[in-house]
């Protein structure tokens, strides 16, 4: 089974992949794209609430760290979150140049923050975690996003 | 490893890399007005004292202001580690450099040699009060990417370059000039050119590429192996500088062929990209590819023609490939850092990125640019092209400030304004 590192990286670049098509597909028509857009807000979702209600608790409790970095990820979950509701509504008011302005501040935000996760958070979570990382790879895959 | 490094407080305030990347664009300006009220005849020599000057303005005032700036916001997010007091050591830095190379520029230009010790020991303050820092930070990583090492080994290449290039200067201003002064130069500005910041640049679009094109990754060879076989290459034509000239071909082309490689890889790695944008900054990097090729052939033919096309060599290069990325570089990180700090103090309803700056103006900007480099090649057979090749650059340059400035503005009238959210609670970006 991938360690939490991998699959959690591995689900970065899944949702970056539906990222793009959503943008390809609203460079052709907007209103085309909402299915899409609407996929990768349910993924990116899935991902942060893998994240929020997994991998960062059980990280918290064997740190005891829980005002630290998982604090200012949750916080750039929430930044994103944002941006991600603003993407539907230009969709919903067919506004591409806000789309695209905000897939813009999107991107650059999703991917400094995957950064941070794919070069720290997760490699000491699968450090201090080595031992339930099966365990909390099968959690994180079986979630039910609320 | 420092697990604190993900928290925007251990990021640097904003003003840290605004104020290097702010004044970037204005040194290359009174670069190109140099430039502007230079024979033709004088700058065909790369030794000619008012060339060195010029090159310096942009080198370090254009390019080396940009990396330094950018270097403070990408350790703790590519590298996760926090550069120590880098408030205070960022401004250190950005005082003694714009002392050291306003001193020097005018210092050379105008053969003042009093400007020029000043401008050695400033320079040398500037760069080591942010490099040593920087270096000390990447010595606490633990999990060494392919793009911390490049960041690793470019320090390392802008450490020496930097000494020698003091040293250099020092011995001009008091006219010491030994045997091994033009080998030590070379040196110097090949390394670093291609040590300092091509390796960077590399090793920065290992992730910067795949991450935000979405791009296919570069292959496991390339990201492990070719900051060491570029590296070796640079440090065995040093030795066959100082032992035997006649040999430095054969590294040249070692290095340039994995340039080469690299540039080419850029350029299909675009091709192959699934984000469909196709804005300037892409134009940025497809211009780099083509720039970075051209100069490094013009460097291999170089050794032929007595060294007489190392100055279209180095237009290409340093103007051609490096100038570009870092202009495209500009376009995106300062409106999202405008964002980002805006957005994390609670800010809500703020301008997105690409409201931030003038696309078309962006565009003239790119045009503008591209010519004076086309134009300043040009020059070097027919003179007469060098004026409006100048203007052009300069106007370019003006262009990039205006553009540059302008998220800034946004950023100093917000943030005069009552947050939509209290975000005190989260305890962050109280510092600045």
């Amino acid at each position: 089974m991938a360690s939490i590192k991998e699959y959690l990286s591995a689900d970065h670049r899944h949702c970056d992949k539906i990222f793009a098509s959503m943008e390809a597909s609203a460079s052709k028509s907007l209103a085309d794209s909402k299915i899409l857009a609407q996929e990768f807000v349910d993924s990116t979702e899935r991902h942060f609430q893998m994240e929020e209600r997994v991998m960062f608790l059980e990280f918290e409790e064997k740190t005891g760290m829980t005002q630290g970095p998982t604090a200012m990820m949750r916080q750039e979950h929430t930044q994103m979150r944002m941006l991600m509701q603003q993407i539907l509504d230009a969709i919903d008011t067919d506004n591409k140049d806000k789309f695209f302005g905000l897939t813009e501040t999107l991107m650059i935000l999703l991917q400094q923050h995957n950064m941070k996760e794919e070069q720290m958070l997760y490699t000491m979570a699968q450090q201090h975690l080595s031992a339930e990382s099966d365990r909390i790879v099968e959690m994180m895959d079986s979630i039910v996003v609320e | 490893m420092e697990l604190t490094g993900l928290s925007t407080d251990q990021a640097p305030p904003i003003s840290v890399p605004l104020r290097f990347f702010l004044t970037a664009p204005l040194l290359a300006i009174f670069a190109g007005l140099l430039i502007f009220f230079t024979d033709a005849e004088v700058l065909i020599s790369r030794y000619s004292h008012e060339t060195i000057a010029i090159v310096h303005a942009i080198t370090i005032g254009f390019l080396g202001f940009i990396i330094l700036g950018a270097l403070t916001q990408m350790l703790p997010v590519l590298a996760g580690v926090k550069i120590y007091k880098v408030k205070l050591v960022s401004t250190i830095s950005y005082t003694f450099l714009v002392l050291g190379i306003i001193s020097m520029v005018i210092g050379l230009y105008f053969e003042i040699n009093s400007l020029n010790i000043l401008a050695a020991i400033s320079l040398v303050f500037g760069f080591l009060a942010l490099l040593i820092p920087m270096i000390f930070a990447i010595k606490q990583v633990v999990d060494f990417t392919p793009t911390v090492r490049a960041m690793g080994v470019s320090l390392v290449f802008a450490l020496l370059s930097i000494l020698i290039g003091a040293h250099l200067l020092a011995s001009h201003a008091m006219s010491n000039i030994s045997s091994s002064h033009y080998i030590l130069s070379n040196i110097h500005s090949v390394w670093a050119v291609f040590g300092f910041a091509c390796i960077l640049i590399i090793g920065v679009s290992f992730q910067v590429l795949p991450m935000f094109y979405v791009a296919p990754k570069f292959k496991q060879f390339c990201k492990k192996r070719i900051i060491w076989i570029i590296s070796s290459g640079l440090i065995f034509w040093a030795i066959t500088n100082i032992y035997n000239n006649s040999f430095n071909i054969y590294p040249k082309i070692w290095i340039s062929l994995f340039f080469f490689a690299f540039a080419t890889t850029v350029w299909i790695k675009l091709n192959q990209r699934r984000r469909p944008i196709n804005d300037v900054t892409i134009w940025y990097w497809r211009s780099s590819s083509v720039f970075f090729t051209l100069g490094i052939f013009l460097w291999i033919f170089n050794s032929f023609y007595d060294e007489d096309i190392i100055v279209p060599a180095s237009i290409f290069i340093a103007g051609g490939f490096i100038m570009s990325i870092m202009i495209g570089m500009l376009y995106k990180i300062i409106p999202f850092l405008v964002w980002f700090h805006l957005n994390a103090k609670g800010y809500m309803n703020i301008p997105t990125m690409n409201e931030m700056t003038h696309k078309n103006v962006a565009k003239f900007q790119y045009f503008l640019f591209i010519f004076s480099l086309i134009g300043f090649s040009i020059s070097y057979v027919y003179p007469q092209f060098l004026e409006y090749s100048c203007i052009s650059f300069i106007l370019s340059m003006i262009l990039l400030e205006y553009n540059v400035i302008n998220p800034v503005l946004i950023y100093s009238k917000i943030i005069k304004t009552k947050p939509d959210f209290d975000m005190s609670a989260f305890g962050i970006m109280q510092e600045e």
